[in-house]
Order: structure tokens, then sequence, then C-alpha cells
């Protein structure tokens, strides 16, 4: 009897005291203040300024917004890109702010975080997938490039010859904007493309391959470069063989030099994408996600502007003054 | 008979404290390291959900029976009852940020907004590739050349990017409606003479300001009746 007694009075504290322990835990967890939650900003590379504003104001905005936010540069390397989301999903981030090295490839890097529970909200560079990524905001590409394009007839004329110089060639930007740019100028048959060359959004790749296309085509009057940094590295090119002036450049970005360079008549238009707005809006919707919001478009479309000698009053510091 | 008594076996009285002390010693210990915690389910532990909004299963897309089925079926009949330009006119020479506010409808993030209206007018001029038309006092151009970009696409205010696999399908569409205004609205345009009257429904990009000089805004016509 005497030993009944003393188990049951035992097991009673052990159920009391796992279940103080247990509330009192649980209690302890809603007042004590919450773990600073971390958000990753996954860039393509920061070789290019206009990558490191998108990944600085994604990062920034995710810190306002109460996070601790890293960003990894893949270095326009996928391998380097899926070991970035290997180690993020290990370290338990809440989120992947992404701007992705490959439309295709980087489906499986965003499958592996959703399946861990991570978000991934794209940035600027669309994947392929419908069901892969929360959302997706991304830049208006082909519209950019139609405007572009018409004000390509409109200062080279509709007689001509010209070169274009793609972006890397796995990245659906590349092509949108060469598809926008070409669903014009292609309608005026005397205008004609000499050479089409990848410089995978690099300016010296881009110098080194219209140093090389200007030794057989010495006669063009006008490069379409797919960014910006291209277009610098075409007009070095161009400066470097006396032709700076005499050929006009076209870029897409809406990088600071070169809405410059545009203001000073050394490049004839570029066209502003808005990586801020861009990075911000996927910070906040990681931060609506995180705060329990399902409901979100697949795609934002971003509307871009035209940049040439008369817009280019109102635009600087990536965006609109 | 009574309940037995116990008799003479008198019980010794059970010394409790020791086992209340252990006890709750050991439930001190259970509170500084839980053997199990229980914590409420936050709701970002959930798998994200795919919350896209009617998005079509990335598949062969087909830009020209998607385009000619929107065409007939959605854009037609909006045409029909789209709003009547001549007010939108009126607003837009009194302030153009207030006529945007109150008449377009903004696609996606920026600073782009659009216009869908139908209306009649007058043509006073015959130009390259637009014809300029008076409506009630104000001047608009109707695009008869080439139709580039997604004015009609964004502008006609009943698509959106996400009832297609993705963007380059939703740019492959915008190229077929251009491609249908072209083949299927502009041809009688392209012979009318001035003082001719033309009533229209058509898409314009709603410029930020009024123009120095020249129409208010060019329409890319989705439907158009020439009355000589």
């Amino acid at each position: 009897m005497k030993n009944s007694c003393f188990v049951r009075a035992l097991a009673c504290l052990l159920l009391i005291g796992l279940t103080v322990a247990s509330v009192g835990t649980s209690a302890a967890a809603d007042v004590k203040p919450a773990v600073v939650r971390k958000v990753a900003v996954v860039v393509s590379t920061l070789n290019n300024p206009w990558f490191v504003v998108l990944a600085d104001a994604a990062r920034d905005r995710a810190k306002e917004l109460g996070y601790n936010a890293v960003v990894f540069d893949s270095q326009n390397d996928p391998a380097k890109e899926a070991q970035h989301f290997d180690n993020l999903i290990s370290a338990g981030y809440s989120a992947v702010l992404f701007n992705c090295t490959d439309a295709k490839g980087s489906i499986a890097n965003v499958r592996r975080a959703k399946a861990a529970g991570i978000p991934v909200f794209c940035m600027d560079r669309e994947i392929e997938a419908n069901d892969a990524a929360t959302s997706q905001i991304l830049s208006d590409n082909y519209s950019g490039c139609v405007a572009l394009g018409q004000y390509f007839i409109e200062v080279v004329g509709e007689e001509g010859k010209y070169v274009e110089l793609l972006g890397l060639v796995a990245d659906t930007n590349t092509w949108n904007r060469s598809k926008g740019f070409h669903s014009v100028v292609d309608r005026f048959p005397g205008l004609k493309m000499v050479a089409q060359q990848s410089a995978d959004f690099d300016r010296t790749k881009a110098l080194e391959v219209l140093e090389a296309i200007l030794q057989a085509h010495p006669d063009i009057n006008a490069v379409f470069c797919g960014n910006d940094a291209m277009a610098m590295g075409a007009y070095q090119a161009l400066l470097a063989a006396g032709k700076a002036g005499k050929v006009k450049v076209f870029g897409f970005d809406g990088a600071d030099d070169v809405v410059k360079a545009v203001a000073e008549g050394k490049i004839a238009a570029t066209v502003m994408q808005f990586p801020k707005i861009m990075a911000r809006t996927a910070a906040e919707n990681a931060d609506r996600y995180i705060k329990g919001e399902r409901n979100f478009p697949q795609r934002t479309p971003v509307a871009v502007e035209l940049v040439n000698r008369e817009t280019v009053h109102k635009f600087g510091d990536y965006g609109r003054k | 008979m009574g309940a037995p008594a116990g008799g003479n076996a008198r019980r010794k009285p059970f010394v409790a404290w020791p086992v209340i002390v252990a006890g709750v010693g050991f439930a001190g210990l259970l509170v500084a390291f839980p053997p199990f915690h229980i914590v409420t389910k936050r709701a970002d532990d959930a798998p994200p959900a795919n919350a896209s909004t009617g998005v079509v299963a990335v598949a062969a897309f087909d830009a020209v029976a998607f385009a000619e089925k929107f065409w007939s079926d959605q854009l037609a009949p909006a045409a029909a009852r789209a709003p009547g330009a001549a007010v939108l006119l009126a607003d837009l020479r009194r302030d153009p940020a207030a006529a945007a506010k109150t008449h377009a409808h903004r696609v996606g993030l920026g600073n782009a907004a659009f216009y869908f209206v139908r209306g009649t007018g007058r043509v006073t001029a015959v130009e390259r590739s637009r014809l300029l038309l008076e409506i009630n006092g104000a001047v608009v151009a109707l695009r008869t050349g080439p139709v580039f970009g997604n004015v009609v696409r964004d502008g006609c205010g009943l698509l959106d990017v996400n009832q297609v696999p993705g963007l380059a399908e939703f740019n492959a569409l915008s190229a077929e409606l251009n491609r249908l205004v072209e083949a299927r609205v502009q041809p009688p345009l392209k012979t009318v003479a001035v003082g001719a009257t033309i009533t229209f429904a058509g898409c314009a990009e709603a410029p930020e300001s009024l123009p120095a000089a020249g129409p208010l805004l060019t329409f890319i016509p989705v439907t158009a009746e020439v009355t000589p």
C-alpha cells in the first residue's frame, strides 16, 4: 500500500511536471523575443553593377522588414547557384529572393527549396515553371525592346547594317529582348543584321566580340546590345576603332554609366528597368508570405521605359528621378 | 457488519515530504531541460502554396489559336461595349493625370497605363502610317502602319500574363494580336480619304502629359467601320 501510494504520487508529479514543462516552454516560446529569421538573396552575378543594385536593394528591404539578409553570388555559374541552395536549405533560411542563372536549369534548385518549405521569390529573371517559385517579379523586356526598336528606326533609318550582341543564351530575358527588337526592325527589309553573337551580358566580352566583328564588317551603322554592360563594351571597341559617334549603340537596363552616356550623346538609347522596384517587391512578398499570406500571382510584369536624349532627364540612380 | 477496522495493524504514517521535494525537483529539472516541446504550428511551415491564379499548365502553347478564340469570344464583345472616347478626350484635355486615374487601367508594376474606348470621328488627315481623326474637337490618331508592342494585349485589359505558360508565350500572343489587327482591321483604313467618318474601338497608351503638338492619343484599332 505504501509503495502504491508512493508510485501514484510520483506519477502525478511526473505528469504535472511534464505538463508544466511543455506548457511552460510553449508559453515561454510565445513570449520570448522571436528569433530573427534569415532571408537569402541569391543573385546571378555581382560582376555587373545592375545586379549589385538588385541584390543590395533586396537585402536592404529585407533588413528593413526585420530579417537577417545575406547575399549569395552565383557568379553566373549554375553549379555555384546549386551549392548556395544546398547551404541555405541546411541553414534554415525562411525565404529566398532569387535572380537565376538559367531559366530552365535553375528550376531544380527552386523545387528543392520548395520541398524544404522555403518559398522562392524570383526577381528580374524568369524560371520556366509555374509551380516552383511562389512569385516572379519580371521586367517587361519584350515591350522595352519594341520601344527601343522603334527608336532605332527613327535614328538609324530604314536602311543600314547593324550588329546584335546577345546576352546569356540560357536566359529568357536575352530572347525576350531580341524578339522585341526584331519584331520591329525585321519589318524593314533595308536593315541588314550582319552579325549576331553572344557576349554573355559581359562588358569585356562585348568589347572583344565587337572588335572581331568590326574586322569583317567595318561599315556597320549600329549595334544593338542586350544589356548596358555590353553597350559600354561595344562603345569602347568603337572608340578604339575610331568609330564612336558614327555607329549608334543601343543598350538595355538603365545602368547609371549608360544613362550618363546617353545624356552625353555617346550611347543612342537604353531602356530603364527598375531593379529597386523589383527587389523591394520581392522582399515585401517574402515578408507577406512569412506572415501567412498565400495568394500571389505567379508572374507580375514591371513596365520598362525608353531612355534617350529627350527623356534622359527623367532618369537616374536606376529608376525615375 | 461494519467495515474491517484495520484492527491492530496500525499503519505507520507515510512521510510525504521527501517524495514531494523529489517530485518538485524533478519537475523543476523538466522545466529547465524539457524532453520535448509543444509549439504552435507556424503558417510558414506549410509547403509553399501554388498560389498562382488560373495558371495554365506548361504545355505547347498555340498563340494563333489562343488569339483567334480571344478575339472572337472576348475582344469583339468588349469592343462593342467599350466606354466612349468623347468623355475620355474631354477629361484628358483638362487633366491627363486625373483622366488616367479615372479611365486608364494599369498592367503589373510601373508607369504603363492604357485606354480602351470606342468612338466616331471625321478623318482630317491621311499620313503614311496613321489617320488623324477629329472627335468633338479633339484630334486622335488611328494607326494604319505596322503594329508593334503590347498596346492591344495590355490595353484591352482582358488578358493577364498568368493566363499563359510564361512571358515568351505572352509575347507571342501579343505578336499574334498585332497580326490580326493588321490583317482584319487596318485594310479598309488604308484607302480612306479626308472627310470620311470612322467608327472604331481601340487601345492607346496613356500619356503622362499632353503632347506639345499632334494627336492626343494614338489608337491601335481593334474594330473599324468606314463611312465614306
